[in-house]
Order: C-alpha cells, then sequence, then structure tokens
C-alpha cells in the first residue's frame, strides 16, 4: 500500500502539464479599473462571470481601485513588470502613457473581421489617433453638464434653469443671497489630488464659450477666450456667487455638497447624475447643458479601455475588449453607469429604458460639438494641477484673469520643455 | 613479534578535533538565525535603496526605456530649484513647528493624566486622549476637512462668538493652510509623546517630590526643578524620534492640503510624489528622496548616539 505520490508519478504528471500546448491552458488577465468601485452591486462582477462562461479558456481577474489610485497603479505595475493585461483608461492620461511606452497600438485589432463591432459605431473622440495610432476604446460616455437644484432655483424666485452666463451669473447670486450655508454653484480648485477641478468646471464654461486651450499639442492658453471665461468666474466670485472656500473644495466635497441640497448648480459629468438621484432622492433635480455664451459645446468625457504594451495575453485581451463592445454587452455597461454606450450601435437599446437625465445627456450628445483637448496634452495632470495654483491665486485677488492665463501658459511651455 | 601499538586518541587530540569540528556551527549558528532577517531586510530595504539612488543619477528613468547615465546632473538642477528650496523650508517649519506643538502638548497632557485622582477616570482619560494616535490619515484628514471647511464647525464657533464676519478658507488661504497644518500635526502627533512622558514621569522617585514640597516649592518649581532634569533623557530621544518621523511625513500633508493651496504646504516628501507621479520626473523624485534620506540619516545618527550615551 503506497501512503505518497510516487515521485515518477508526480515528474511525469508535471511534465504532462507543461508539454501541453498553451492553448489549452486557461488564459488569465487581469483588468485594473475603478469602474466596479463606483458601481458596487455587483454588476461588473458579473459581467466577468458572463465573459468566463462565454470563454472557458480564459479568466479574468477583476482588479478594482479607486479612481485616483488608478493612473498611479498603471504607472507603477508598469515600471516594475507585473502591469495588467486590460487596463481601465482615461482620455487625459494618453499621451503621457504613450511616452511611458504602456499602450499597446489597437489599429490592428479594431481592423480585423471577425469583430462584434463596427469600429464607425464607436464614439470617436478616443480613437482619434496620436503618433499615427489609436491607444483605446470607449467602454462609454457622457458629456460634462450642469446638474441643478431646482428647489433652490425656484426659492430664489426664478422658473427654469439658467441657458446663458447671464442667467447663470443672476441665478447663482440670487441663491447665494438666501443664506443658510447655501451657494449658487461650487469650483473645486483644491490642491488636493487629483487637483483636476479646472478640467470638471472652467473647461467645460470654456467650451461653452466657445475657446480652446490648446493648438493641437501644443498650449495655447493666453488666447481672448480664455481670458474672458477667467473673467467670468471672477465675476461670479465677486458678486458672491461662488461657494467660499474654492481653494479646498475638492471635486468629491463639490458633489457631496450639491447631493446635501446646499448648492443651485454642480458642473460636473453627466454620469453624476446616478449617485445624485440614488443618494438624495428627495432633491428636486434636474440637469441641463452647461450654460451657453454663444457657442454649443461639450467636454466630452467616458471611461476608456486599452491594452498594456507588456501583457503576454493580448489576443485573451483583445477577445475581453471585443465582448465589451458587442452591442448587448455595451448597452448593459451603459445602463449600469447610468451613461451613454460607447459603441453607438446600442444607443437604441439603451434608449428604451433610459430615464428622463440619460435622455437630456443623449440630446445634448447628438445636437452639441463634443471637445476634449487634455488627451494631447504631453502632460495632462501637472498641466491641469498648474492650472489649477493659478486659478486659486486669480480668485483670491492675487492676480488678473489675463495674469492668470499668462502664467499658466508660461508654465506649461516651460512644462513641456 | 611485536604488533605495532594501535595509536588511540589522546584525549588531548580528541580535545583537539573537537573544536575544530563543531567550530562553524557554534559560531555559525546565530547567522543561520540571522539569515532570513538579513535576507527580508536585503530584499526589502537595501535593493529600494540603492534603486532610488540608481535612479538619481540617470536621465529621467521609467519613462525612457533607456535612460542616460547622467551622473550629479538631477542633484545640481534640483539644488537650482527655487521650487525645491521653498519646498525645503516648509518642512523644517512643519517638522519645528509639529514637533514643538507635541511636545507642548504631550508634556502637558501626561502631566495631567498622570495626576493623582480616581483611577477610573485617569484610565478614561487616558484611553481617550490616546485615540488620535490610533486613527489613519485619512480619517484624520477628512475629519479636519470637516471641520475647517467654510461651513464647518470651527467657522461656525468663531461666528457664533462673533470673532469674524465671514467664513475663513483654513486650508486654501496661504497664510493660514500651514498653521492649520500645523495644529492638525500636533492633534495627531501628541499621544505618542504624552504616552513616552507619562511612562518616564512614573520613574521619577516620589521622594524628590516630598523633598522639593517640604522645602516649599510649587507646582512650576517642581516641575522645572525635578521633573524636567529628571526626564531630559527622554525629552532629547523622543524629540529626535519624533523629528525624524515628522520630517518626512507624507499622507498627512497630502491628504489634508496636497501641497496647496498654490504649493503653500509643500513639503520635500509631497515634492517627491509630485515629481515621480503627477510629472513623471522620477529622476528628480528618486534625487528629492536622496537629499530626505541624507537629512534623515544625519538625524537617526544623533538619535543614536543620544540612546548609546543614555545606556
Amino acid at each position: 500500500m503506497t501512503r505518497h505520490l510516487p515521485a515518477w508519478a508526480l515528474a511525469a504528471a508535471t511534465s504532462a502539464a507543461a508539454l501541453m500546448p498553451a492553448s489549452l491552458h486557461a488564459a488569465e488577465i487581469e483588468w485594473l479599473q475603478w469602474f466596479a468601485a463606483e458601481n458596487t452591486g455587483g454588476f461588473y462582477e458579473e459581467l466577468v462571470a458572463d465573459f468566463e462562461a462565454q470563454h472557458p479558456d480564459i479568466t479574468v481577474k477583476l482588479v478594482t481601485q479607486p479612481f485616483g489610485k488608478v493612473r498611479e497603479s498603471i504607472v507603477t505595475d508598469n515600471a516594475i513588470g507585473v502591469g495588467s493585461d486590460v487596463l481601465g483608461l482615461n482620455m487625459p492620461w494618453t499621451t503621457e502613457f504613450l511616452e511611458i511606452g504602456i499602450l499597446e497600438p489597437l489599429d490592428d485589432y479594431l481592423a480585423r473581421d471577425d469583430n462584434s463591432f463596427e469600429t464607425d459605431q464607436l464614439v470617436e473622440a478616443p480613437l482619434g489617433k496620436i503618433d499615427g495610432k489609436t491607444w483605446m476604446v470607449p467602454l462609454n460616455a457622457f458629456p460634462f453638464v450642469m446638474h441643478v437644484n431646482m428647489g433652490l432655483v425656484e426659492q430664489a424666485g426664478f422658473d427654469a434653469p439658467p441657458s446663458s452666463w447671464d442667467a447663470l451669473a443672476e441665478q447663482a447670486a440670487a441663491i447665494s443671497a438666501l443664506g443658510d450655508g447655501t451657494s449658487g454653484l461650487g469650483m473645486p480648485f483644491s490642491s488636493q489630488p487629483p487637483s483636476n477641478g479646472p478640467i470638471l468646471t472652467f473647461l467645460p464654461l470654456l467650451y461653452a464659450n466657445g475657446g480652446r486651450i490648446m493648438d493641437g499639442t501644443t498650449p495655447d492658453f493666453d488666447n481672448p477666450k480664455v481670458v474672458e471665461t477667467l473673467e467670468f468666474l471672477q465675476q461670479l466670485e465677486q458678486s458672491g456667487a461662488l461657494a467660499p472656500g474654492a481653494a479646498s473644495r475638492t471635486g468629491g466635497v463639490d458633489l457631496e455638497e450639491f447631493i446635501a441640497g446646499r448648492t443651485g448648480f454642480l458642473i460636473s459629468p453627466g454620469v453624476h447624475s446616478s449617485s445624485i438621484t440614488s443618494r438624495n432622492p428627495e432633491l428636486d433635480y434636474t440637469l441641463v447643458r452647461v450654460p451657453s455664451n454663444g457657442a454649443e459645446a461639450y467636454r466630452v468625457h467616458g471611461w476608456e479601455i486599452g491594452i498594456s504594451a507588456d501583457s503576454d495575453n493580448k489576443e485573451a485581451a483583445w477577445t475581453f475588449v471585443d465582448y465589451l463592445l458587442s452591442p448587448e454587452v455595451n448597452a448593459r455597461v451603459a445602463k449600469a453607469s447610468n451613461a451613454l454606450p460607447g459603441n453607438l450601435a446600442a444607443l437604441d437599446t439603451v434608449r428604451a429604458d433610459a430615464d428622463a437625465t440619460l435622455v437630456k445627456q443623449m440630446d445634448i450628445l447628438s445636437g452639441d460639438t463634443p471637445v476634449e483637448e487634455m488627451r494631447q496634452s504631453p502632460k495632462a495632470a501637472a498641466s491641469w494641477s498648474l492650472m489649477t495654483e493659478e486659478l486659486q491665486s486669480m480668485l483670491r485677488g492675487d492676480q488678473t484673469p489675463a495674469e492668470a492665463a499668462s502664467a499658466v501658459q508660461a508654465r506649461w511651455m516651460d512644462l513641456i520643455q | 613479534m611485536p604488533t605495532a601499538p594501535v595509536p588511540t586518541p589522546t584525549p588531548d587530540k580528541e580535545d583537539a578535533v573537537t573544536p575544530s569540528f563543531r567550530l562553524p556551527t557554534a559560531a555559525g549558528t546565530p547567522y543561520l538565525f540571522l539569515l532570513p532577517g538579513l535576507v527580508i531586510l536585503g530584499a526589502l530595504l537595501s535593493v529600494p535603496l540603492y534603486k532610488v539612488v540608481e535612479y538619481s543619477l540617470y536621465d529621467n528613468v521609467i519613462v525612457e526605456r533607456n535612460p542616460t547615465f547622467v551622473g550629479l546632473d538631477n542633484y545640481r538642477d534640483i539644488l537650482g530649484d527655487p521650487g525645491y528650496w521653498s519646498a525645503g523650508f516648509n518642512t523644517i517649519v512643519f517638522t519645528v513647528g509639529s514637533v514643538i506643538g507635541h511636545m507642548i502638548v504631550g508634556i502637558g497632557l501626561a502631566l495631567l493624566v498622570n495626576a493623582d485622582i480616581h483611577p477610573r477616570a485617569r484610565t478614561f482619560f487616558r484611553s481617550m486622549l490616546v485615540l488620535p494616535w490610533i486613527f489613519t490619515a485619512v480619517v484624520v484628514a477628512l475629519n479636519w476637512q470637516l471641520l475647517l471647511n467654510p461651513f464647518g464647525l470651527l467657522n461656525y464657533v468663531l461666528d457664533w462668538l462673533g470673532l469674524i464676519t465671514e467664513p475663513l478658507d483654513w486650508l486654501g488661504n496661504p497664510d493660514l493652510a500651514m498653521w492649520s497644518l500645523l495644529v492638525i500635526s500636533t492633534w495627531r502627533g501628541y499621544p505618542f509623546i504624552m504616552v513616552s512622558f507619562l511612562s518616564g514621569l512614573q520613574t521619577v522617585p516620589k521622594e524628590l517630590y516630598e523633598a522639593a514640597e517640604i522645602d516649599g516649592a510649587g507646582f512650576w518649581h517642581k516641575f522645572w526643578h525635578v521633573t524636567l532634569p529628571q526626564l531630559k533623557p527622554v525629552i532629547f530621544g523622543v524629540a529626535l524620534l519624533d523629528l525624524i518621523w515628522t520630517f518626512q511625513l507624507f499622507p498627512l500633508v497630502w491628504l489634508t492640503t496636497g501641497g496647496g493651496p498654490g504649493r503653500a504646504t509643500e513639503v520635500l516628501s509631497t515634492l517627491t510624489f509630485r515629481l515621480a507621479f503627477v510629472d513623471f520626473e522620477f529622476a528628480r523624485a528618486a534625487t528629492v528622496a536622496v537629499s530626505i534620506l541624507i537629512i534623515s540619516a544625519a538625524f537617526t545618527v544623533l538619535y543614536l548616539r543620544n540612546e548609546a550615551r543614555r545606556l
């Protein structure tokens, strides 16, 4: 009677396993993202299980981190050679990541005939070529909008949300004048990471004014449209329309203050509507276009996905990306995040049972011009961090809008050199 | 025929053989026990340390696939950067201010909780006062942000007392941010000092206080002439240790102000992180990290010398 497995049997089994064709092994791919952190209902776990059931030869390890941590993790994981195969991405990171060589070009994958989607049906902005190649695909998309607390708007004596800058200034000042801790509009210009307040609030206003901050890949911040938009911010500050403490107000606090009903307006991604309605169902809430000063353009945003250049399982990774972009799965993803699908072929499915806020976002997306400039910036995070510092200084009254614009332009030029 | 005598080992020879056989094991055993620790230290400490120093000698590492060796250029670069000196100055203000705050509050509270009161009350106060030490930096940062918010409790109380007419942005005003950070750091760090002094206070012989009382000494006389001289070695050691920790403190500053507004609270540790993970200038970040290491090492040598003197 043998009590232990004979050594020869163990060796034979090990050798046999090693000699098996690689395709018979289940490939494990890792998916690093923040999406599951923003949908805690287990949707992404179910999605992965569904994919694995359809592809028994591939297992997916879901690695979830908060949004603020993902960029840093992608860079450090890549540096030590343990990067994930499929990456959750944000458009502004594109050029930065290209310089480090993190991303795999997707053109050859997108050109395949057996993909489950049509490339020309995908939301266009993330596909735009940089260095002649496409680096990411859109999982979903949403415009930056203005969320409105109709209760405060009506208390301040108005019956409709503002659609122009003049109306915004008037209504925001009136809401701040209600007292009792209410404010018209928040400007989250804190230096705290990710320190990206101006790209959440200032850029949408600038685009609605017909302005831009880049000329191709070259910074162009000290132009008249930028100065005019900065002057508008200064006017809001001086009239008391802005919530006090912009320099210590984070994006998170800005959202929380709105959800708690203490701020009249919130400029942020449309995807926040699901957090707002689920966290405070009592809020008399709607969302509108960012008030315009002559232009109908919006900052487009979304959750993107790409493949790591160092992945050992690029084929399996693409199989998973292909699955996520198929119209049926993409529609499920869009509904789960109350956003628009990255694959527009799924639009009708999403529209079928979309709520009013999602329908409004669809109208904005279909009628206005999408803009996303930060993806062309060679150092996007450093750029917006410097912009935050100069805008803090302007709102404190330490410099004029024109001086702030010149200071940002000079510091950006230094940065790219 | 006489048989050749079979050589038998003499006790002397056995003695001579045994040590040479046992020596490696006997002398080597302690090293074998040390080996796991040394391997772990080597892997977790020496390798990263070596890599950071190496990175500081190359052109932008990690970002460049094939970085070039640039010698001390990064050091020259950093030393010529006003941002580095400004962060260095802020680090000194933050470190010295924090250590002074920790010492004053820590010693004061240690004296209070050492008082001869009901044991239950004493245990209660000791437990409550040590709480700030238990919270993570994230919890501390979030709580203080809420307290110091323009619509937070502090502004409400000051307004109610009629001391302010409009809310102050404690963490967003460059004139107030460092002071606010010092208050937060003091609150977070005093329990370590308090606990250290409390244990020191309990070693001071009661006879010294009784003798001082007989001589007519009051509270302050006893404090200056009995307590402080008796605790002098503890004070110096604990202050140095606190200085080393606070000098390289990162999470509290980063999570509370992010080094802002502007760069008003940027310290060397946050500058290192900013250079690495915001600007992707990993070589320059490594250079600043090495400068922190050198200064911390100097403090550590001072601390070890002080400890050796005490022993």
